[in-house]
Parts: structure tokens; sequence; C-alpha cells
């Protein structure tokens, strides 16, 4: 009985408000598609660091013209030096190759790059990372070095834009659910001035708050997880149309690993739809107990 | 079973409070008429029963309970013993005489097989046997009063509040209420009537209170309009 009278209260309210329920989806659907988009950037970006730090080096790049003398002296202070951790050496064949097989995706890069073309080198991994500077400091300067370079500098810019872009999309997404959350409380509103005698009756007669309320917040609790929902269908969309598509080329050339369907459907899947969930439900309490005043 | 100690409510854009000082007491199984004009105060008190709204001054007790101390959850079960009736009836129209009343005990959560016992013996008790399946429309006033009447009798409340119950009928409808009225009155519920029909209170011959701006003027034991 109290099952069939909340549900009915639910359609009827949700097919009532058509055209406003749809808007509430919308709205919803768009700014948790945004907020997605940016907690995947967020979660992808968290993976990519702990990967590149931790396995993070100094590059010490040989100049053509070094000898095997200041090559094996090199070494040598190296191996002996309190900084560093590790070393390993990457002559140019196997810098070649390495390039190779990370722009396997871009063979005109590869075809028009000489396999002699890219430096030898030290790969150094230092026992803590800050102390950059140190190393660079101590090495820059000796017989057949051409350059250090910690591989952090070239992370930074593309973390940031990374960052910018994710600060937009969230930025974004807090815009337009403001939006859904105004027009959830608006829709709450129109709905309970429709079923105005029923609630006045309930209330005279002395039906429990839940009661009045309850068809009300699930009928926003529908509509924000269908806005949900649709949210995750849209960062398929999108992880398909463009991460796998048109921007592809961009993800290898910027070395960034792919999106899976599985940063999509988890953490990030159930987090937009509790928010949308908690959000919608607790818009329309607040509407219903505040400004309808049931 | 109800009473007021030296309550006062001000509205926030009057300056002359809607009621000024009321200290009254209902016994059980008491009828009252609470006469007076138009703003003279009477719907604030009967709404002021309901606990529709809090007195800026002063104690409201009904049934047991003080309201001051009547958390905001608990004013349902308040009003489970209470049945209210108003001028304009409060029907839905979307639902049919049995429906109306039942809806009162379908929202506080009775089982359909109570609904289907009681509702049948409320209609019978009212006079609209055999009216169970019209819609609201298709009665008289005094039939659509009746409807409104078991829909407040039929969760058997301790207290009966009608505001002006028969304003919207002709004086032979109102009396046929009046009876009715009565009727539930003798059953033990205490019955609070708002209203400022002189023939109804003059042919009853109850407690008369008289309200004028807020005040209470009289209270008389079997009075009449004045």
């Amino acid at each position: 009985m109290r099952v069939n009278y909340v549900l009915s209260g639910v359609t009827s309210g949700l097919r009532r408000n058509i055209s406003m329920s749809v808007a509430i989806v919308l709205t919803t659907a768009i700014s948790l598609a945004l907020l997605g988009s940016g907690l995947i950037l967020i979660h992808k970006v968290d993976k990519m660091k702990t990967a590149f730090y931790f396995r993070v080096e100094v590059s010490i790049y040989l100049t053509d013209r070094v000898t095997q003398a200041q090559r094996d002296d090199l070494r040598q202070r190296l191996e002996q030096d309190p900084l560093v951790k590790s070393v390993t050496y990457e002559s140019k064949a196997e810098a070649y190759k390495r390039f190779r097989e990370q722009f396997k995706d871009s063979p005109d890069l590869v075809n028009n790059t000489s396999p002699t073309a890219l430096p030898e080198s030290f790969r150094v991994k230092l026992k803590d990372p800050s102390k950059y500077a140190l190393a660079a400091e101590k090495y820059k300067a000796a017989n057949g070095v051409y350059d250090v370079i910690d591989q952090r500098k070239i992370l930074g810019p593309l973390f940031s834009i990374i960052g910018g872009i994710q600060l937009m999309a969230v930025a974004i997404a807090v815009v337009v659910l403001i939006a859904a959350v105004l027009l959830i409380g608006n829709t709450i509103q129109v709905a309970a001035f429709n079923r105005r005698r029923e609630i006045e009756i309930m209330k005279l007669v002395g039906a429990s708050n839940w009661y009045v309320q309850l068809p009300f917040v699930l009928e926003a609790l529908v509509a924000g997880a269908t806005g949900a929902a649709l949210a995750v269908a849209m960062l398929v969309g999108g992880k398909v149309a463009f991460a796998d598509g048109k921007l592809s080329r961009l993800f290898t050339l910027a070395n960034v690993p792919k999106i899976s369907y599985g940063d999509i459907f988890w953490p990030v899947a159930p987090q937009l739809l509790l928010i949308a969930a908690a959000l919608s439900a607790v818009t329309a309490w607040v509407t219903l107990r505040f400004y309808v005043r049931l | 079973m109800i009473r007021l100690d030296n309550v006062t409510k001000l509205y926030a854009k009057s300056s002359r409070p809607a009621l000024d000082d009321v200290t009254v007491f209902v016994e059980k199984g008491e009828f009252v008429f609470f006469i007076g004009s138009s703003g003279s105060g009477k719907s604030t008190f009967i709404r002021m029963l309901l606990k529709e709204e809090p007195p800026t001054r002063g104690r409201i007790v009904v049934a047991g309970r003080d309201f001051s101390k009547l958390s905001r959850w608990k004013v349902p079960q308040l009003r489970r013993s209470i049945g209210c009736v108003f001028q304009d009836f409060k029907l839905l129209p979307n639902k049919t005489v049995a429906e109306n009343v039942g809806y009162a005990l379908e929202v506080i959560g009775k089982p359909q097989h109570t609904i289907v016992k009681v509702v049948p013996e409320v209609l019978d008790l009212v006079g609209l046997d055999g009216k169970a399946n019209r819609m609201p429309h298709e009665l008289s006033g005094g039939e659509q009063q009746r409807v409104a009447l078991a829909r407040a009798f039929v969760n058997r409340p301790l207290v009966l509040l009608a505001d002006e119950p028969t304003g919207n009928l002709d004086p032979d409808t109102s009396i046929e209420i009046m009876r009715l009225l009565d009727r539930i009155n003798r059953t033990g519920t205490t019955v609070v009537m708002a209203t400022h029909d002189a023939t109804i209170v003059n042919s009853m011959r109850r407690r008369v209170v008289e309200l004028d701006n807020g005040r209470i003027v009289r209270d008389q034991a079997r009075g009449v309009y004045g």
C-alpha cells in the first residue's frame, strides 16, 4: 500500500512535469559529465605522477665525441656519489630502440629520425629526487657531458596543462551543477504546488513527515540518478569519439596512457552517482522543509 | 482536553494581536461554540489548536500534549487525535467518497483490511451509505460536508474541530450537519466549532465562547448568540 502510494507519486510527479524533469536530467548529466572528466583526469594524473616519479631519472646526455675514458670516469664518479641510488647506461642504439617503441604509433616521426640522432646517456636515479639541482651542478661541467636533464622538468608543463583542463572542467561542472540544483528545487516546488490539496489533507490527518516528503525526494533522486547514468554514457561516448578517435595521437605524443573503460566505471561512475543522489535528495528535502514548509 | 493559558498571537505584519491573552479550558466530551465576527480570532484559534502556528506567548495543551514541548516530528501524532472540517470541505476532487474517507487512514499507514472495514461504517454513521462510489462533484454541499465529517471522524479522534462547517450550506442542510456533529459529540468526542451562524448557536444551547478583537468577551454555558 505504502510502496504503491510512494511509487505512484514518483511516476505521476515525473510525468506531470515532463519538461522540467528532462531539464533536470540534462543539466545534471552535463555537469556530472564535466565533473567526471575532471575526476578521470585527476585519477589519471595521480597514477601517472606516481608511476613517473617512481622511475624518475636524471638523464646525463653525453656529447657525440665523448671518449671511452671520459665515459668510464663519469660512471665511476656516479657510482661513488652518495646522492646516487643507481646508474644505467643507454647507448645510442638503445636510445633509438626505446624511441621507436615509444612512438610506434607515429611512423612519420620514427622514419624521420636517424638511428644516430639520439645521444647516449647515463640514467641516474637519485636517492632523494629533490636533490636534482645538486646533481645537475656536479656533472654539467664534466668532460664529455652535453646536458643534464631532470625528467620531472619535461613532465612539469604537461602536468600543468592537464591541471588547467581539470580545473576548467571542474569549474564549469560546478556552475552547471548549481543550475541543476536550482532546477531541482524549482521542480519540487511546482510538484508540491500541483499536489497541494493532497499535501494539505495529509498534514491535517497526521501523515508523518517522511510519508509526505518521500515521493518528492524520490522523484528528485530518480531524476538525479538518471542524469548520472546519462553522464556516464556521455563519458563513454567522449572516450570513443575523442580519446580513442580524433585525439588519440595527442595522447601518444604526450606519452599519456589511454583512458580505459575501467577509468570511467571505477571509481568515477559510482562517485558521480553518489554525488547526483546526495545532491538531488538533499536539495529536494531542503526545498520541502524550508521553502514549501511541509 | 483543550487548555489555553494566556495565549497571545501576534502576526508580523499586524499591530493588533489576532489572539490577545486568551485563557480557556474545554473539558473532555464538551461541545463548545466559538463565536464572533470575521477577524475576531476564531480561525486563528482553530489553527493554533492544530499546531499549524506557534503562539507568540502562552501555553497550549491539547489531548494531553503541551505544544511547547512537542517536537516537529511529533506533530503528526497530535493531529491523528484531532479531526477537522472546514467551510470549503477540502475533498479531493479526483477521488470517490470512499476513497476520500479512506485516504485519511491510508496516509497514516493503516492496513487496507482496516480501511475496507471502517470506511463503510463511518459512511453509514454520516448517512452516506450507498454513495460510497460517487465523486465529490456529484454530491450536494451538505453531502460533501458529510464526507468531510466522515473523514475527520474515521480515525475516532479525541477532538473534532469545525471551522464554519455550515458557512456554505443552506439553513436546513446546516441543521442536518449540526445533528451529525451532536451525534459525534455523544460518542464522547470533544467538539469545538467556530461559527457566526446565530440561528444554529441559538438552537443548540451549548457552551458559547465569544471572541472580539482576539479577546474572550463572554464564556457562557448553554448560551445563545447574543
